[in-house]
């Protein structure tokens, strides 16, 4: 099989791509809640790999070099909008509770899975998908998302804390998650 | 094992990388220890994997949607040089703007002939303007002159969004909402073009039937002296290549182009020249250029 750059990508290279692509789509919708927007960024994503299939080394899993190719593409588009067009359900929440005034962590209020999914920033949100659903290993999630193997440890476990936080409804507005388990 | 490792005490990371097996073995066995004489941990550890298992399962059914249309036909027709033509295509017509005058409508003509064949422009039956529906430029470029026949001399109802209708303050209000209303609906980015420099003042838009669901926008621009010219977008099809092309259909002027993933088309009663400056203008204020 010829690796030349310019040379078409091979049938059996984009079969792997449409059978990724559910995964991908998944993963995208947890960087930007908007389908529309999601699917905008998997469209990016593939015309990329597209263009760079000679560049991909068949031993390994494809879905992670998608993965680490749609977070480059969000980070750059983040980058280049600032923040006036990625809407992060996080921070409408963190605004709306600076609005209400103190919070008031009451124990009797539980919110369900989706509504505290929504509540956590996209760097938790993404981890939780990749770590624990999508199983990827740590070195896979440092490898996708840029970052070293002890920042994808530490995040995840507050990611995972600050979930349980939410779901036992003691979480505050603004308030920092669990750094130490007693 | 060193003693300093012994005696760091197991925080939430290590926890949390032993739910995920992430441990060498004998950090496992510490931690395993650990659990067992800290039943507060062992019970945080079991809730985060019950919560995981939650999540996956919220999750799951996403993973049956169907893969939408658009994302099939990307990953099955994608061609490697797409992008490489891209760039000929822009450094192609930089060079004509560039030129601009004679020259430049000498090299539009040769860029011309080295593209696909010429089309031939036919007169559709009056009255049935949106009767083609090929999906060729041509088909459609065709029917753009036709659309600019119908609409322009409109005294009434050019338009479908008038922009200077209403009072004087709500201009840019109408005109957000056609930018808004005509980039929903055809599906890419339709910015309301600044053609002041050539003397063209925004009249308003519409949207034109071209392809089954695939409308197309179109934009009606008036000079001082009472000309109009009109200006379209439709999303382009994947897999066509883009060409740079001027046209004479009788009186009106075409020029026409893809750009990522849109197609212009700008059609005036205008001579070559000024038509170019507008496409100028036009092509600059495009968005989506790389």
């Amino acid at each position: 099989m010829s690796r030349t750059p310019g040379v078409e990508a091979p049938t059996a290279f984009r079969q792997q791509l449409l059978e990724a692509i559910p995964r991908l789509r998944r993963y995208a919708r947890t960087l930007t809640y908007d389908p529309a927007s999601a699917d905008d960024l998997v469209q990016t994503a593939l015309e990329r790999a597209l263009a760079h299939w000679h560049q991909f080394d068949q031993g390994r899993d494809i879905v992670v070099w998608l993965v680490g190719i749609a977070h480059h593409a969000f980070v750059d588009e983040r980058r280049r909008h600032g923040r006036l067009q990625v809407v992060d359900p996080a921070e409408l929440h963190e605004a709306h509770d600076a609005l209400r005034g103190e919070p008031a962590p009451d124990l009797a209020l539980r919110i369900d899975l989706v509504d505290a999914l929504e509540r956590l920033s996209v760097e938790h949100r993404e981890l939780l998908l990749l770590a624990g659903v999508e199983q990827f290993s740590y070195a896979e999630c440092a490898q996708a998302l840029g970052i070293p193997i002890g920042t994808v440890m530490s995040r995840l476990s507050r990611a995972r804390a600050a979930l349980r936080a939410l779901l036992d409804g003691t979480a505050q507005a603004g308030a920092r998650s669990l750094r130490r388990v007693v | 094992m060193t003693a300093p490792a012994d005696e760091r005490p197991v925080d939430a990371a290590m926890l949390s990388a032993w739910l995920d097996h992430e441990l060498d073995p004998a950090e496992r066995a510490r931690v395993d220890a650990w659990l067992r004489e800290h039943p507060a941990d062992a019970e945080t550890v079991r809730r985060w994997a019950a919560d995981r298992d939650a999540l996956a399962a919220a999750l799951q059914p996403q993973l049956a949607e169907p893969v939408p249309e658009r994302l099939q036909r990307l990953v099955r027709e994608h061609r490697a040089d797409d992008g490489r033509r891209a760039a000929w295509r822009r450094v192609a017509m930089l060079a004509v703007f560039a030129a601009g005058g004679a020259f430049g409508a000498s090299l539009m003509w040769a860029l011309q002939r080295q593209a696909a064949p010429a089309a031939q422009l036919v007169h559709a039956p009056s009255g049935a303007p949106f009767a083609a529906t090929s999906a060729a430029p041509e088909g459609w470029v065709q029917r753009a002159a036709l659309a600019h026949r119908v609409y322009v001399p409109e005294i009434r109802h050019p338009v479908e969004v008038n922009v200077a209708e209403g009072p004087e303050g709500a201009r840019a209000a109408q005109e957000q909402h056609l930018q808004r209303w005509l980039t929903k609906r055809v599906d890419v980015p339709v910015p309301l073009f600044d053609l002041s420099a050539q003397g063209f003042e925004l009249v308003g838009g519409r949207l034109l039937p071209d392809e089954p669901d695939r409308p197309c926008a179109m934009l009606m621009y008036q000079h001082r002296d009472g000309q109009r010219v009109t200006v379209y977008l439709r999303k382009a099809s994947t897999g066509v290549p883009a060409e740079f092309r001027y046209e004479r259909e009788g009186d009106v002027g075409l020029f026409y182009w893809v750009e990522g993933r849109t197609g212009y088309a700008l059609a005036g009663n205008l001579g070559r020249e000024q038509l170019l400056a507008l496409a100028q203008a036009i092509y600059a204020q495009q968005q989506g250029r790389r």
